[in-house]
This record gives structure tokens, sequence and C-alpha cells, in this order.
């Protein structure tokens, strides 16, 4: 199977000369359709970089990212622009909606940039509503949401669109543990659904649910949970092979002989 | 992203901070009203210029005059001024001011003048009165003329002009008369017999004619400055009464002080016909010179109207200037998750931009709105009894027509475009990243 993301040799150098920083030093991993990767690490070091390279939100300063095996530093502004607007999904800690506006204007965003008709807008909009559960709320100002009620808002926006990618930066920050494990829930029932998760995060708890953690220090992987074991790829494969009826127990169990072959 | 979204986003982005558009619409607002105004008064000037410039038949027609008669001209408020002509000896002739015979030899001798047109009455100085059965109240003969050569389109209020092939005395009256002499109106004069009284200087006695009025003129510049229209024969009489005491030999010979006349306007403009008379030694007056004087006192105010109006419209830019690069300042966020999302460089530009476009079309046309309200009602006031363009019905001081306003509207909103390109710039450039990380 061939990898849905995959760097090589990923640099990231902020600032110039004397004042350089470098966030990221040689990045290699591959990421499979399926997956739920969390990327772990303390603050500054450099997963929040790595993930808005591999979203493509940022090019690299040296090195590729291949997305379905395209180099994506190859595209061009429009083409990446497409890229991401068709096939990733955003969830962030902070939210960012608009608050003045609907709940539907927020959701329809991503389809708006699509230039799709309003019509389709309006029912895709609609189903993404009803999958995270807030179908009632779509005329609410979100202003007038609770916390665990935007971030599901914000999830139905990241998927209206069907990416194959969802990309989560702390989606649980922001929330208290009851309404934070809501919001969980439904990233992985969309997991299960296909969708590649990838979470960033420096929260444990929440790492340990994916299937696997890539851990970042310094700008380096100090840890990778796929990588670790030389089954990595069968393992992978079987994992992938019975997607269709996963449980929490085979992915703890993958986990654990994972981290036990390390 | 299709356009009517993006026009529909500008839209509703534009009315999240009401106040803050409000004052810049309103900036857009004062320039545009006072350029609109401005645009309007200059239409309603040369549209009335335009039909008084009918009234002396079109651009062929031509006044010639002795050299010296120039300065003539401009005393009387009807040509340019060029101050007191210095007196020189040796060309004594032109301080006569008068076209002899031979003079009038030459002119018709010149290329482009239509010389059978040639009309020169002598002008009859001397008081004189219209009396009507109506009333016993006399009024002065203010002014009097033959109907010129050319094609002429005097504005009647009523009746006809007089017919100088007929051998009678007709008279078409200026406009203020009909009422004056104890009719109730313009039509019921038409066809009555008015009497005219003139009195010869030299031998003091008054003489009395009966004429018979055939019409009546509508208000003008042109039409109240030359004052009734009288039949070439009751000019005649008129002429034998004033110069009674001469004898015949003289009369024939009097002096010739200016000639009506027509040009070749489609092979000569007004210009070159003038060059051509003043290289025969004399001096040519067309209708534009005339209708220069109205036009030069509207041309400065609109001048000063121009500037005012263009200092506030560039005070306005630079208001939507501030406006919006508040506004990339405050949705930096958004333009960061929009940008995330896949929304191109081009796309945020186009949304401010069009923002800045909306600005420019919501102050202008808040602009032609009001300027067109308070433009009908002046236009209604000064037309009213007592208003100061009451005697010119057909002068409409404010006129607005498409032709006119929406191409004002357009120039502001590329004004407006303009003035929002920077701050577009500015947000179609951020990095999402930096964009989405900003407090």
């Amino acid at each position: 199977m061939e990898p849905v993301i995959e760097t090589r040799d990923l640099v990231k150098v902020y600032g110039k000369r004397s004042m350089a920083f470098t966030a990221l030093k040689k990045i290699n991993l591959q990421i499979y359709p399926g997956e739920s990767v969390a990327i772990i690490g303390k603050s500054g070091s450099g997963k929040s970089t790595l993930m808005h390279l591999l979203a493509l939100l940022d090019r690299p300063t040296e090195g590729a990212v291949m997305i379905d095996g395209v180099d994506a530093t190859k595209l061009s502004a429009h083409e990446l622009n497409r890229l991401r607007n068709q096939t990733f999904g955003f969830v962030f800690q902070q939210f960012f909606m608009n608050p003045s506006d609907t709940v539907l204007e927020n959701v329809v965003l991503p389809l708006k940039i699509a230039g799709k008709h309003r019509k389709e807008r309006r029912t895709m909009a609609e189903k993404a509503l009803k999958t995270v559960g807030l179908s009632e709320r779509i005329k609410f100002k979100a202003n007038d949401l609770s916390g665990g009620q935007k971030q599901r808002v914000c999830i139905a926006r990241a998927i209206v669109n069907h990416p194959k990618i969802l990309f989560a930066d702390e989606p649980t920050g922001n929330l208290d543990s009851t309404t934070g494990d809501k919001v969980i829930k439904l990233l992985f029932d969309l997991n299960k659904k296909g969708v590649t998760l990838i979470i960033v995060t420096h929260d444990e708890d929440l790492a340990k649910l994916c299937d696997r953690q890539i851990r970042i220090s310094d700008g380096k992987i100090i840890e990778d949970t796929a990588k670790a074991s030389k089954s990595t790829k069968t393992s992978k494969k079987s994992r992938s092979e019975d997607k269709p009826k996963p449980s929490s127990k085979t992915k703890l169990a993958t986990k654990t002989s994972a981290k036990g072959a390390k | 992203m299709q356009f009517f979204d993006v026009l529909r986003t500008a839209n509703h982005n534009l009315f999240r901070n009401k106040v803050r558009t409000f004052l810049t619409i309103l900036a857009i607002f004062v320039g545009s009203f006072t350029i609109i105004l401005n645009v309007a008064i200059n239409a309603g000037v040369n549209a009335f210029i335009d039909e008084q410039t009918d009234v002396l038949g079109g651009d062929d027609f031509i006044m010639l005059l002795s050299n010296g008669a120039e300065s003539m001209m401009s005393s009387t408020g009807m040509g340019a001024a060029s101050g007191p002509t210095e007196y020189v000896e040796s060309e004594a002739t032109s301080s006569v001011n008068a076209l002899s015979k031979e003079d009038q030899e030459k002119l018709k001798q010149i290329e482009g003048i239509d010389a059978d047109s040639f009309y020169s009455p002598t002008p009859i100085n001397g008081e004189g009165y219209y009396a009507s059965k109506k009333t016993d109240k006399k009024y002065v003969i203010e002014n009097m003329m033959i109907l010129p050569p050319g094609n002429f389109k005097i504005p009647l209020a009523a009746g006809s002009l007089p017919d100088d092939d007929k051998d009678t005395y007709q008279i078409t009256l200026a406009p203020e008369y009909a009422e004056a002499l104890g009719y109730d109106n313009n039509e019921a004069i038409i066809g009555q017999t008015i009497t005219l009284a003139f009195k010869n200087d030299v031998l003091k006695t008054w003489s009395k004619v009966e004429a018979e009025v055939v019409g009546v003129e509508a208000n003008g510049i042109v039409t109240s400055s030359m004052g009734s229209i009288i039949s070439r024969a009751l000019y005649d009489k008129i002429f034998d009464i004033a110069y009674q005491h001469l004898p015949a030999e003289y009369k024939e010979n009097l002096p010739t002080y200016y000639i009506m006349a027509t040009f070749d306007h489609e092979k000569f403009t007004e210009d070159e016909i003038k060059q051509k008379v003043a290289d025969a030694g004399y001096f040519a007056w067309t209708v534009s010179d005339m209708m220069g004087m109205i036009r030069s006192f509207f041309d400065v105010i609109m001048v000063v109207f121009n500037v005012f109006g263009s200092i506030a419209l560039l005070a306005a830019a630079i208001g939507i200037v501030n406006t919006l690069l508040m506004s990339v300042e405050e949705r930096t966020r958004e333009i960061g998750l929009d940008k995330a999302l896949g929304m191109s460089s081009g796309h945020i530009f186009a949304e401010f931009a069009t923002e800045a476009i909306l600005l420019g079309f919501w102050g202008s046309v808040l602009g032609v709105l009001v300027a067109f309200g308070i433009g009908t009602a002046v236009n209604a006031a000064v037309h009213a009894p007592g208003g100061f363009l009451e005697v010119f019905p057909t002068f409409d001081l404010f006129r607005f027509t498409l032709d006119n306003i929406l191409p004002l509207i357009l120039i502001i909103m590329l004004i407006a475009f303009i003035a929002g390109t920077a701050p577009a710039w500015k947000a179609a450039r951020k990095n999402p990243i930096d964009a989405l990380r900003y407090e």
C-alpha cells in the first residue's frame, strides 16, 4: 500500500544566518491511508511545524512532502490550494470560527471556497452537521454555542468536503474532559470510516488512543511506534485490512506489540 | 469561489462594522455629491446654452463689424473684455465704427461668407412707446429688431414670427408685454392691433403706427436681449418717421454699424472665418462669442466646485485605505483560516478589493440620490414665482442624465478600487500560519 503522506529529509529553518533556527532536522516518515497518528511533543519541539508542513500550510526549507506520491513542493499555488481544499480537513484548538456568522455559514466555508453551488453546499453541510449531532443548531450564531459544540461545528466544517486526511491540532485543548471525550469519539468514529487522522497533541492520554505515536523532540523523531518493529509493514497491512471492523482492543494490541518490540 | 459569493461575502463583511463603514461612505458621499451637483450644473448650463444657440439660427450666424467695434461689443458685455481701445490718430476711421458701402463690398468678397445673406439695418435711436386700447398705460420700447438672415429658431410662447414677404406692419412682442398691455394671456393678444408711437428727435414730433401682433416670444437669454421682432415693412415705416427730416439721398447713404450674415460653417470653423474677416481688416462676432460670457461665468463656478469635490474624494480615498487596513488587521485570523482551507490569494484580494469598490458604489449612489433630490428641489425653487430663473422656464440649473451620472459612479468605484488595492494586497500576501497565530 502506498503512503498517503510521505516526507523525505524534511528540514525547516526559521530566520536567516546567525538568527537561523532549525525547527525540523531531516524528518522521514510515511503515513498510510486509514491510520490514526499522534504527533506528540513538548512546546517548541517542532510538532506544530511538522503538522504545518504535512498539511502544506508552509513550505519546507529542504526535502519534500509527497501527497499520494506527488511532490507537493512542485505544485503550483493553485494546485496546492485545491489539494488542501479537497484532501485535507482541519480542526484547531482555537476553533477559528466567524462568531457573527451562523453555524451553517461556518460549515459551508470550504465548499464556498471550492465553488460549489448553494443548494449542494446546504445539503452537504446538513449531512456533516448530522454526523456531529448538531442538525438542530444549523441557524444558530456560532457565538451562541458552547465550547464543545463549537469544536463539533469545526469538525463538521473539516469533514464537509469529505477529506481523506483530517488534521487536528490540540482538538481538546480548550475543552473540559467530558466535552473533550465527545469530540475525541467523533474524531475516531470518522477514522473508523476510513479517514486518515493526524492529531498533534501534548496530551499522552489522547495520543494513546491513536494507532501510532510519533514523538518529536528538538526537531527530530525520537520515537515512532510504527517504525519501531520490523513487522510494521505487515502489521499495518493487516490493520488496514481489518479496518472495516476495528476495535479499541485490536488498536491497543498493536500498540503494545509495537512498543514491546522496541 | 464564485463571483456572486465574493460579492456577497464582501458586502456582508462591509456591514460588520456598521459605524466605520457608514463614516467611510459618508466621506465618499461628500466628494461624489459635490462633483455630481457640479456635473449636473454643467449639463444644465450647456443644455441651456445649446438651446439659446439654436435661437441664433445655429452655428452659421455671423455678425460683421468694423475693427473698432470690438471694444463696443465688449463694453456692452457681449464680447470678451479687452479694456479700452487706445486712440490712434492715423486709424481715425476705425473710431467711427461705421461700415461704408465700400466696406460692405469688401466684406462680401470674403470666402465662406454668404454675400446674399447680408442684412444691415440702420440702427434707429430715439424715444418710443407701446400702447393698446385695453389700457391707459404706455410702455417704453426698449429694443426692437428685424428677423436676421439665417435659420433662426426663436422660441415662441404664442403665435408666429412676422412675415417679411408681406407688406404689412407685424410685430412679435417680447415676452413681458402681452399682460402689461391689458390682455389676459399671450394667446389673447394674437391678431390684436396695438399702437407704436415714435418721436423724431430733430422735429420733436410724435408719429403713431398701428401694428398687428402675430406672436409673443418665449423667455430666454437671447430673446430678452433682442426685444420685439418687427416685420421689414414696419421697420421701414419707423425708419421714415425717425429720419423724415433728412433728404432722400442722405437717407440712402446712412452708415451701417453692423452686418448680419451667414457663413458656410460646414467648410469653415468659427475661428477660421473670424480669422479671414480679421485678415480683411474687420471684426466678426459669432454665436460662441455671445455664449462665451455666460459660459465663462459658469466655468469659474465649476472649477471651484471640481477642486472641492476632488479634494473631498482624495480624503475619502484615504479613508477607504484606512478602513480596509483596519479590516484586514481585524480579520487576520479569518484570512489565515480561508487560506488554510484553500482560498487563493487572488480571491482574498478580490474580496477586499470588492469591499473597496462597494464602498465607492454606495458612497456615490448616496451622493447621486441626495444631489438629485436637492437639484430637483432647487430647479423647482428657481422657477417658482420670485425665483431667479423664473423668466427662463426651460433653464434647468441642474440636469441629471444617465450619461453624466453613470460614468461618475464608475470613476468613483475605480478610485475606491485603487485605494483598496494596497490593503487588499496586504491581506492576500499573508502567510496562513502567521495569520492563524495572530493575536
